[in-house]
């Protein structure tokens, strides 16, 4: 009997090679759960050591990683989440993507901690893994399917029990924007849902009758309990979230002259206390919803009665939707902000890229830099509610306009500046590696700027999330004009993210505990004897070296780890932070050197062996 | 110590197991009239029926009041001897911008009212560091003050200030804890770091004088209250100083017997509550409406029976898909299942539940079949039917919504 079976995991990966349905299972290590825990660490190992340098991410030889975590499925709070690795079609980085949908749980009982795909299927096709068995069943009846069609019919099909992750439209066409989503949450960023489609994947499903055991069971109890408790005391995570969601921040985020409103133009949106959390509570939310084993339900279910844009219920939208396809846009009427969230679902796009890219548009219209004609006949201005979301309409399916737009503001602009011969259509193209900014404009909040230009999958702010500390105050708070100690506030940041996301549980349940918690938590359910905090902490620097290793072996650089240009160059407008551009530079350095990386952001042999990863 | 010191000390901690149960009920001077502590003298004259082995009370208070403290049988009084602000969060109508303290009341004045103990705060972690220089001066008067009049000094060491963060908190404790002792408080009333190995970190700063933990917040339900109490005495606390979880409770003297059972008989947690819940008829009740689908429920009632994740197993069902609504279904108690075995492997015992029990049970699925709402369910040849978990429900005690409770 495998040895880490019974302890938090399941003790065993599972390796296809498609169209082929031969499966070769792997036994998960001791040694290498000790190093990379699960989730994104386990997935960032097998990538690293799996994929070519240089592989297409479209291809065939990418592969796709869905990896479970120890805590997955246990009765820890929070611990629902799977993660999807792979290379990023949408920045050709190392991709982590994660969700709270019931799939991950699936995987574990039908017996695997992960599932690694290369290769491509012959036609469309549903994965099936039951009972640590694999077969591939056609799926052509499924295309052109939303997501949620998609998920309601192959439960249908296939009987009671099985837990689906699944591609829309989007990702069937290989929209390097497209997510991937299970119970309707996402796995949103960075387009995985475009590889799953290149995998000719419309749905992966997973069933079993494998219970998830933990090593030591009074101790777990305990440790699950004590976390559990703190979540339901913390303020934020008791009262803010459960109420007004990840929105209930906004209006403070504006406050703070953060919010990046018209496409990164200013911090600040006059219009943010009507899309507010308290506001869409009172007028649009219907219900709260949870991930699995959560007591905190931050999603709620939103309902549009009447009005030009009717959504008979859509999930959230959460801060980043809301900011995105609002703010960010200049839009302020909640009723456009959920029907365009219900399109990027249903079609399955990530809606911080989308909202993104419609900002970028409206920006290329009102300066004359794109014309009517360029948009189908739309006029696509700043708090044009129409215009937003009948271009989110035509990204999500792909349609018109949708079909250059769709691909992301990096590439978008990218070819407008060279078919043009112009350099101004990139200037204002807000992304990182190719991923687009998300809702914390890091002018107003410096270390942001670094978490961005540091994050391994290009501009994300869940892998160095200071704003906690810089805008929200939490935990002593932290000057956010200042760049001073940003360098370490991001790196602990990092690292402490990196092992949440190969714990299982989700960085809310982290506002409220610290990697302590974890680590009882963790210890308790695998008897891998991390011991101390700083030991687990380890495991998210290894985790940040490897993937820079990674985004290194394809060609990424130093000079790569940089902001749009708006960012560094155009002081803010208004608000606190005004007059302020981003001042990268010293932080950057201070950064590499605390990494021990060197001058060119690679890390050195030293710390690789310090790590055990040389 | 001075005798009088060592003879009052003697009167709050319990000279049997060195432990006591102390009810603060001095809230109104720092957060003003919030519930249970207007007609304070009628509810601690609930409370004293609860036996609890001292009383905080502010000095106007304890003078008003004085007459629930005369007798033999009663409580010893400790008085508060500062003041401060700290604790006017953002829902107060006047929020602290800026912390401050200062003394109110001298030992003699805590002695002319009878008191046992003198109680005085001590911050640390405030953005101005002279702050806490000036109140260490002001404990260390206390301290000497005290000693000469022989009155007890509990000194309550909190962090407290924008540089306190949850990651730092647990030490800033036990180093305000040992800078208390240096100072010379003969006994703490310390906030709990929230697990077991930090505050075994805080008793060892302490050195052998004796820790009250404080409550300072509302517990999820009483026997989360009492997990927190079994934690502390378990890594060497020496009982409790609790105010709002007691006052404001519908019945206080009820959460005292049940806090004393455990700070002075040694019992189990399990034990206390599951005695209370089986005392009358129980059964789970559900808010369908208020359940998020999470299904903590389901997967607890698999840990705490079969000791791993197995949503099979449960006794209890989550219905639903996103975006719901969910249903939930729950064992009624309706003793079909009982009614309905050939072997009488199934029988509700004297405590109240329902149990089954192996030997006489042969699988024959009458009980599964008898169950109207399906529930009961047979897994690797066990028959898993809902035992309220021994009178402590676990899907009660983390459903985080109060979709689940009991009635």
């Amino acid at each position: 009997m495998n040895g880490l079976r019974g302890r938090g995991y399941a003790g065993r990966i599972l390796h296809l090679h498609l169209p082929k349905v031969e499966k070769r299972c792997e036994e998960l290590r001791e040694e290498e759960a000790g190093l990379f825990l699960g989730g994104k660490g386990l997935g960032a190992h097998i990538l690293y050591h799996n994929l070519k340098p240089g592989t297409d991410a479209l291809s065939e030889d990418n592969i796709l990683i869905f990896a479970t975590s120890p805590l997955t499925g246990t009765i820890a709070p929070t611990a629902n989440r799977f993660c999807i690795v792979t290379k990023s079609p949408l920045t050709g980085t190392f991709l982590d993507s994660h969700c709270g949908g019931s799939f991950g749980v699936g995987l574990k009982e039908a017996g695997f901690d992960a599932l690694v795909i290369g290769g491509a299927a012959e036609a469309l096709s549903i994965l099936v893994i039951e009972d640590g068995e694999v077969d591939l069943r056609d799926a052509k009846w499924l295309r052109g399917m939303t997501t949620f069609e998609t998920e309601k019919e192959v439960k249908r099909a296939l009987g009671d029990g099985f837990q689906v992750a699944c591609i829309g439209p989007a990702g069937e066409r290989r929209a390097p924007i497209a997510g991937v989503f299970s119970e309707m949450r996402a796995a949103g960023r960075g387009g995985a849902g475009a590889v799953m489609g290149s995998k000719g994947l419309k749905a992966i499903v997973a069933r079993g009758s494998e219970s998830v055991g933990v090593y030591d069971r009074e101790a777990f109890r305990r440790a699950a309990w004590i976390a559990h408790r703190m979540i339901r005391m913390h303020e934020v995570t008791a009262r803010h979230l459960p109420q007004y969601g990840s929105d209930n921040i906004l209006e403070t985020i504006n406050e703070t002259g953060a919010l990046p409103t018209r496409n990164f133009q200013t911090g600040i949106f006059e219009s943010a206390s009507e899309i507010a959390g308290k506001e869409w509570r009172k007028e649009l939310w219907v219900r709260d919803t949870a991930c699995g084993r959560c007591p905190i339900s931050c999603s709620k279910v939103a309902v549009v009665k009447d009005g030009p844009y009717k959504v008979e219920f859509t999930d959230g939208p959460d801060y980043e939707s809301i900011w995105s396809l609002g703010a960010l846009c200049g839009v302020r009427e909640k009723g456009a902000i959920a029907r365009a969230n219900e399109l990027c679902d249903l079609y399955g796009v990530d809606t911080i890229s989308v909202g993104n890219i419609v900002a970028y548009a409206m920006e290329c219209f009102e300066r004359g830099l794109l014309r009517k004609e360029d948009f189908d006949g739309l006029e696509p201005r700043f708090g044009s509610q129409e215009a937003m979301v009948a271009l989110v309409d035509r990204i999500s399916k792909g349609a018109g306009v949708g079909g250059l737009l769709q691909n992301g503001v990096k590439r978008i602009s990218e070819k407008l500046s060279a078919e043009r011969g112009d350099d101004t259509y990139l200037t204002f193209a807000l992304h990182v590696k190719g991923l687009e900014l998300p809702g914390y404009d890091p002018r107003a909040a410096q270390g942001m700027g670094l978490g961005y230009a540091t994050s391994d999958r290009g501009g994300c702010h869940l892998r160095g999330y200071t704003a906690g500390q810089e805008l929200l105050g939490y935990s002593g708070g932290a000057n956010p004009h200042s760049t001073e100690g940003k360098a370490k506030l991001v790196i602990d940041r990092q690292n402490e993210k990196a092992v949440l996301d190969s714990s299982g549980m989700c960085f809310y349940a982290f506002l409220a505990l610290t990697l302590k918690e974890v680590r009882m938590l963790v210890d308790a359910a695998t008897g891998l004897g991390y011991g101390s905090s700083r030991n687990l902490e380890r495991v998210g620097e290894r985790i940040y070296n490897l993937t820079r290793l990674f985004n290194s072996r394809e060609g990424f650089t130093s000079k790569d780890d940089v902001l749009p240009e708006r960012l560094l160059r155009e002081p803010m407008r208004t608000g606190p932070a005004r007059g302020l551009v981003v001042n990268l530079e010293p932080m950057l350095k201070e950064y590499y050197r605390l990494r021990g990386w060197d001058e060119g952001g690679v890390p050195t042999q030293e710390k690789l062996r310090e790590l055990g990863l040389a | 110590m001075d005798l009088g010191q060592e003879m009052r000390l003697n009167r709050i901690f319990d000279p049997k197991d060195g432990r006591a149960v102390v009810v603060a009920a001095d809230h109104g001077m720092m957060l003003g009239p919030i519930s249970g502590v207007q007609e304070l003298g009628k509810t601690l004259e609930k409370v004293i029926e609860g036996k609890p082995d001292a009383i905080l009370l502010s000095p106007g208070q304890a003078e008003d009041l004085c007459h629930l403290f005369m007798g033999r049988r009663a409580p010893s009084l400790l008085v508060r001897m500062d003041w401060t602000n700290a604790f006017r969060d953002r829902t107060y109508t006047l929020p602290v911008r800026e912390m401050s303290f200062g003394p109110i009341a001298t030992p003699r004045d805590a002695l002319r009212l009878g008191a046992h103990a003198a109680v005085t705060y001590l911050f640390i972690g405030q953005e101005d560091e002279g702050q806490e220089a000036k109140h260490l001066a002001l404990v260390s008067r206390y301290t000497a003050e005290c000693a000469r009049v022989g009155l007890p000094l509990i000194v309550e060491p909190i962090p407290f200030g924008p540089r306190v963060t949850k990651a730092n908190n647990s030490e800033l404790v036990a180093a305000a804890v040992r800078i208390a002792v240096e100072a010379g408080a003969n006994a703490l009333k310390v906030p709990y770091t929230g697990d077991p190995e930090s505050f075994r970190e805080v008793v060892k700063a302490a050195e052998g004088i004796p820790i009250l933990v404080l409550g300072g917040y509302r517990a999820l339900s009483r026997r989360d209250l009492l997990e927190v109490i079994a934690e502390t005495i378990e890594v060497g606390g020496s009982g409790v100083v609790f105010g709002r979880n007691i006052v404001q409770a519908s019945d206080p003297a009820g959460v005292l017997w049940d806090i004393r059972a455990v700070v002075h008989d040694g019992r189990s947690v399990r034990e206390v509550v599951a005695g209370d819940a089986l005392a009358k008829p129980m059964r789970l009740g559900v808010h369908p409406e208020r359940c998020s689908g999470c299904l903590i429920c389901t997967s607890v009632c698999s840990f705490y029976h079969e000791g791993v994740h197995d949503r099979n197993a449960s006794r209890l069902r989550v219905e639903g898909e996103w975006p719901g609504p969910f249903r939930l279904t729950t064992c009624t108690q309706c003793e079909r299942c009982v009614a309905a075995c050939p072997k009488g492997a199934l029988s509700r015992s004297s405590l109240g539940y329902i149990s089954w029990e192996s030997e006489r049970c042969d699988l024959c699925g009458n009980c599964v079949a008898a169950c109207p709402l399906r529930v009961v369910v047979i897994v690797d040849s066990k028959v898993k039917i809902c035992d309220l978990c021994q009178g402590a429900p676990e899907c009660v005690e983390w459903c985080s919504r109060n979709a689940l409770g009991v009635i």
